[in-house]
């Protein structure tokens, strides 16, 4: 049972933190370098799961892809399949959760490049996406790594919105937090401990990187 | 050679807190663009690389028109050729001096840029720098490698904004003879903005004083000499 879990949570929250990095790297471009109409908005939107409850944003994934959501009745018409109560799901909370850590840590990132790099680079004939991924990217590297691995972390303390859009069902969409809830619900102490103690080390771990990575000198 | 007319209003439009008014024609040859801070001579390097763009007015190198309010002309920072040289020289960090010059290099294949980053470091005498991050170089080798990858990227026009005011005496007077000799192999115009007097007079075949944002003279050395 350990096992399974651990295993779940490491396949959910990898893909999620692979969503993450690409979405968050768009989000966190469009809102750093373009100027834009609801600019604002867009980041209130995707800023909202960090604010709100699990459960509240768990919710809204029901309304929106819930088999009689508004774009889960198209998949489901579509395909036949539903997202609710799949691992899926879970990869979509996960992502849906950690997103704003990683566009609020990028976006500061990317920010705080001297934008003469990027207009000497344009000087020299490249383009501003070929300046993003070659200049931008490499200088803003340390927040954006920082902020990939709080997004992982976060990804991976996962409980409430999880919870309600795939459910609790072990080796299917149980994942470590799910578990220790489980464990304790049933008085399996031994169990909850040492999933707490795994899981209370990965994020020890994931802080410890992050802050050495913030704190790292990259240039000689 | 370079043409210029141009008009750039800063603030509100009836009653600007700034405005350029300029026109002027630059041949081959190093020309000084002088004035106090303020007088506008950055934000005329900048219209001119498109950094900025100006309210009205006309701007071509050659035959190329790189602005034309009146034809709905306005060509990319990128499709203008300019060699632009910072005052911060605004090097990559994170490329060494060499990748730095290949950077701008406009060839497909690897090999050729560095090649020619490899020969442009050989032209300025800065082998040495050629593994060297920017952080790890001095005043002089940073400013030779600015004006290194400048070059390299094949540009119809050079664009120097104050690149000597970070360097010292001794240096500025060897960079400037550098600057001179690399203008005479390139054959193309070089803009060099300054506020010291002294450093245009060196330098200049051509002097062009701005203030508040208008030309004050505009005359060529021979004739003030």
């Amino acid at each position: 049972m350990i096992w399974s879990s651990l295993k779940l949570s490491l396949l959910v929250v990898s893909i999620a933190t692979l969503i993450v990095g690409a979405l968050g790297l768009a989000f966190a471009f469009l809102l750093a370098k373009r100027n834009f109409r609801g600019k604002e908005l867009l980041d209130a939107v995707l800023t909202m799961p960090l604010v709100l409850p699990p459960t509240v944003t768990g919710y809204y994934l029901i309304v929106l892809l819930g088999r009689r959501g508004l774009l889960g009745s198209l998949i489901y018409d579509l395909t036949g399949w539903t997202l609710v109560f799949t691992w899926q799901g879970a990869v979509i909370a996960a992502v849906v959760v950690a997103l704003p850590l990683m566009i609020k840590a990028a976006r500061a990132s990317i920010e705080s490049v001297n934008p003469q790099y990027e207009i000497a680079s344009y000087t020299l004939g490249k383009s501003e996406l070929e300046t993003f991924f070659r200049i931008t990217l490499p200088l803003a590297r340390r927040g954006v790594l920082a902020g990939l691995i709080l997004s992982f972390a976060r990804a991976l303390g996962e409980f409430g919105a999880t919870l309600m859009i795939a459910g609790n069902i072990p080796g299917k969409t149980q994942t470590m937090p799910l578990a220790i809830y489980e464990a304790v619900a049933s008085g399996d102490d031994r169990r909850a401990q040492i999933l707490a103690v795994v899981l209370t080390a990965i994020s020890i771990l994931a802080v410890y990187l992050t802050n050495k990575i913030s704190r790292s000198q990259v240039y000689g | 050679m370079l043409d210029a007319d141009i008009k750039k209003r800063f603030g509100d439009r009836r009653h600007p807190a700034f405005l350029l008014d300029v026109r002027f024609f630059v041949r081959n040859g190093i020309t000084a663009l002088v004035g106090a801070s303020g007088s506008g001579k950055t934000t005329c390097l900048r219209l001119i690389a498109g950094v900025l763009t100006p309210d009205e007015g006309r701007i071509s190198v050659g035959e190329q028109t790189y602005f034309d309010s009146s034809r709905k002309i306005n060509l990319s920072i990128q499709k203008r050729r300019i060699g632009f040289v910072f005052q911060d020289y605004a090097l990559f960090p994170h490329l060494t001096a060499e990748q730095n010059i290949a950077y701008g290099v406009k060839a497909d294949d690897r090999k050729t840029k560095y090649d020619k980053a490899r020969e442009m470091l050989s032209l300025f005498h800065i082998e040495h720098t050629r593994r060297r991050f920017p952080g790890e170089m001095s005043g002089g080798e940073g400013q030779r490698v600015a004006l290194a990858r400048a070059l390299a990227s094949d540009p119809a026009v050079v664009l120097l904004d104050e690149p000597l005011s970070a360097v010292d005496v001794e240096t500025r007077t060897k960079l400037l003879d550098e600057i001179e000799d690399a203008q005479r192999k390139a054959n193309i115009p070089f803009i060099y903005v300054t506020h010291n007097e002294a450093e245009a007079a060196r330098l200049g075949t051509h002097r062009i004083t701005l203030h508040g944002g208008r030309i004050a003279h505009d005359k060529a050395f021979e004739e003030t000499a």
